[in-house]
């Protein structure tokens, strides 16, 4: 049996450069993970801010001994964004691409791609595949039983699934931290910087609902996908994706690498989650094929 | 319009609430789709699953439920005063012109959530699938009561300029997403 | 040049009602999964989808069949069959948005006009020459992101046709990129050509008023007797840092009927009105009155005497310029 790996996905929020280089500092150190992707995947608004920490990133955790791939934006929508994505495309660097906008910058390079491109079925898989792809993050809201006709079907290419973090649900043109705000996109202050983890959405009865960031919604609830290593196997799933929130990531990462290797079963995996700080309650009703606030067994 | 009442009935389309010369109006109605159905069957695989749904229909203001099963032709309607208490999966209430306006198309799909004057409650996918079907069969009140010719023309002009007046009751917006 | 007007057909009769008041084109989808409007009892069977593409070829109008959902893993057979379906009914034009439904269609219907759905969120010059060279697509349906002034640089960066949406229902989120009903409801616009589904859909009377339900979850809650909406997600009314507020969108619908002689100006080739959903009465009046105004437009009228003849279409409800005003954002 092909071991399981361990994939740290980009971080969806505002973070401040300081903020980013210490946790990519501990993550480089002490994190068990295989592969970090890195990057900024939401707001090309915040790149003047975060692109100067990159390089040293990048360096720290490959001296460590990690595979970095650079995500690239989702929702690219000006000039600069898309220029941000060329570049990044044709730097010669791994690259997660995020949206077909990078597709013709990658030429005949391999590549990954991120959750926010639809690939929904096998036939999607292969054709990226055909034009180099070579790891696939698959949408979050993808059924397993999808997940596993889709592995078989491709067996050349790195199946990973979004097994822990806020679901990223939608993005949008309108930015919800500045509306919210009473503020303009275009001169938003960059207040998407006060919630590190987003922002909570409430329902009218108080119930826990979306977080949001910026131009992007997510789950308040986060996700959790706990496979014994036979379920993920057998599946073809190769890679777990990790999402960053600003509890203890190295934490998370200790105790799904003992999952993967068959040393905690998926029940005290999610036992020991549950003991940090969540920002929500555990779901994971995606990977069963129902409503994805479907809270994940005890 | 002319309605005292927004989406009320103008006088002379009460007769609609009155039974059709042969027949008690709950049989007369049940006549009346079987014999759409085996002119045009296409029509009531539109509404797929739902066909064997059971909608209770209560014109508020004319004091009768209809209790709807749509099923082609083993469609039944029974007409029931509106104290008698039935189960069914879908039950809507409202008065009579909105109910009708369902039917020319006058309030959508969409509307029929937006309406205040009509209540849904139940299965409204099973109420929404009925609606389409309704709309895309070109279903005229006169089919409904058994009418031809001139007597049809005049309900059918009657009950659609009536219905016209009731549009300002729905306001709607429809959900986005298309093509 | 002159502007065509792309018009919604849920039904063969709403077809039909489109075509007499003055539809260029029509779009429409078969019953079944294929389709982003998914809803039961609306679109098309093979047979009515014939018979409707007869009845607009002879009134000089086109059909366009939307077959822009995602295909589900395993089980591609019914986007193989509506694409065959759609050749063979003489459809002038197939509408997607899933890679393996276009790499099949470029591959095995050459003859087949492709446009691009809004549901593939194709944004940029980059992404629509993706499409372009790579599936031969032929229009692109404009993701409703962009400004007006974005969409005119657009058009001069590419050499595809687009069509931009005018009228109608408007997601705040982009299309294609949303789970936002699949997380509440399990079924979604990608997943299952929903959203927000009916079946999910309940109103509660409460002390505080009628409180409109999405599988559990309270999207809004109004005064008793005051109008309630459809629980569409992202119209609801939710609390965020201690604010009540509709905060991803007013429940409110597109009308971008002022910006009809800019779209034309920034190239767009057709206008979209939506609304696949809505009833024949409506469709054939908001129909009408477009294809009245683009005509006054084209004839070089006044853009004044244009608003005032769309002013009937806006009574009631609320409505919005969206993104191509760039203060939505």
């Amino acid at each position: 049996m092909t071991d399981i790996a361990l994939s740290l996905g980009p971080v969806f929020f505002n973070w401040s450069p300081d903020r980013l280089r210490d946790f990519y500092a501990r993550i480089a150190d002490e994190a068990d993970v295989d592969r970090v992707f890195v990057g900024e995947v939401v707001c090309g608004k915040r790149m003047p801010f975060n692109d100067p920490v990159w390089p040293d990133v990048v360096e720290r955790l490959t001296q460590a001994g990690k595979t970095v791939i650079l995500s690239t934006l989702a929702l690219p929508s000006n000039i600069r964004d898309r220029k941000a994505v060329k570049a990044l495309c044709e730097g010669g660097a791994s690259i997660e691409i995020n949206d077909l906008t990078a597709m013709p910058a990658m030429g005949a390079a391999p590549f990954a791609v991120g959750p926010f491109v639809n690939v929904y079925n096998e036939g999607a898989a292969s054709f990226l595949a055909n034009r180099g792809a070579n790891l696939i993050c698959l949408p979050v809201e993808l059924p397993l039983s999808s997940v596993g006709t889709i592995a078989r079907a491709c067996p050349d290419v790195t199946f990973e699934v979004f097994a822990f973090g806020r679901l990223p649900l939608a993005v949008s043109g309108r930015c919800y931290h500045a509306r919210l705000h009473g503020l303009h996109k275009d001169s938003c202050q960059f207040i998407c910087d006060r919630d590190p983890d987003g922002l909570p959405v409430d329902t009218l009865d108080g119930q826990d609902f979306l977080a949001i960031n910026g131009i992007q919604t997510l789950s308040h609830s986060l996700q959790v996908w706990s496979p014994s290593p036979e379920e993920a196997a057998n599946l073809g799933v190769r890679s777990l994706r990790l999402s960053p929130h600003t509890l203890d990531m190295v934490a998370v990462s200790a105790l799904y690498r003992r999952l993967c290797r068959g040393e905690a079963s998926p029940q005290e995996t999610r036992a020991k989650l549950r003991e940090l700080p969540l920002p929500g309650a555990l779901v994971d009703g995606f990977t069963r094929g129902i409503a994805g606030a479907a809270k994940a067994a005890s | 319009m002319v309605d005292p009442i927004p989406g009320e009935l103008p006088k002379p389309l009460r007769l609609l609430a009155f039974p059709s010369r042969f027949l008690p109006l709950g049989p007369a109605l049940t006549l009346a789709v079987r014999r759409f159905a085996r002119r045009r069957p296409a029509v009531f695989e539109r509404l797929g699953e739902h066909a064997r749904a059971s909608f209770l229909v209560e014109a508020t203001d004319l004091g009768q439920s209809f209790l709807i099963i749509p099923d082609g032709m083993r469609a039944e309607i029974k007409v029931l005063s509106s104290r008698s208490r039935r189960e069914a999966d879908v039950h809507v209430k409202g008065p009579i012109l909105v109910l009708l306006g369902l039917i020319d198309g006058t309030f959508d799909g969409d509307a029929l959530f937006f309406n205040r004057a009509i209540t849904v409650s139940g299965k409204t996918d099973a109420l929404l699938a009925l609606r389409n079907t309704i709309e895309d069969a070109e279903l005229k009140p006169s089919d409904l009561a058994g009418l031809t010719g001139e007597a049809a023309r005049l309900l059918d002009k009657a009950v659609f300029g009536a219905i016209a007046g009731a549009r300002r009751l729905s306001g709607s917006q429809g959900q986005g997403e298309a093509a | 040049m002159s502007i065509e007007l792309v018009c919604p057909a849920g039904t063969p009769s709403a077809l039909r009602a489109a075509v007499d008041a003055g539809a260029h084109s029509v779009y429409c989808g078969f019953r079944d999964e294929t389709n982003a409007r998914n809803f039961p009892g609306l679109n098309f069977s093979p047979e009515e989808l014939t018979e409707g593409v007869r009845y607009a070829h002879a009134r000089g109008a086109k059909v366009l069949v939307a077959i822009n959902t995602f295909a589900k893993a395993g089980a591609f057979d019914p986007w193989k069959k509506a694409l065959e379906n759609a050749e063979k009914s003489g459809a002038d034009a197939v509408i997607l948005a899933d890679l393996a439904v276009l790499d099949h269609a470029a591959r095995n219907h050459p003859a087949l006009r492709l446009h691009l759905s809004v549901q593939a969120a194709a944004a940029t010059p980059e992404a629509i020459e993706f499409y372009q060279q790579t599936f031969g697509v032929k229009r692109i349906v404009l993701p409703r992101v962009l400004s007006v002034e974005e969409i005119a640089t657009l058009n001069a960066a590419v050499s595809v046709e687009t069509e931009a949406f005018v009228f109608g229902g408007l997601c705040p989120m982009t299309e294609g990129r949303c789970s936002l009903s699949s997380y509440v409801t399990g079924r979604s616009p990608n997943l299952s050509g929903v959203c927000s589904p009916p079946e999910h859909v309940a109103y509660e009377e409460g002390p505080g008023g009628t409180a409109t339900k999405l599988a559990g979850y309270t999207i809004d809650r109004v005064a008793k007797g005051a109008p309630a909406g459809y629980p569409t997600l992202c119209k609801g009314s939710f609390v965020a840092e201690g604010k009540t507020s509709h905060l991803f969108e007013d429940p409110v619908s597109l009308n971008a009927s002022t910006l009809i002689a800019a779209l034309a100006r920034a190239g767009v080739t057709a206008l979209k009105i939506e609304g696949r959903q809505r009833g024949k009465g409506y469709v054939a009046e908001v129909v009408r009155t477009f294809r009245a105004a683009v005509e006054a437009i084209e004839a070089g009228r006044d853009e004044v005497e244009v608003e005032r003849m769309l002013a009937g279409l806006v009574e009631g409800g609320r409505q919005t310029s969206g993104a191509y005003k760039k203060t939505w954002r």
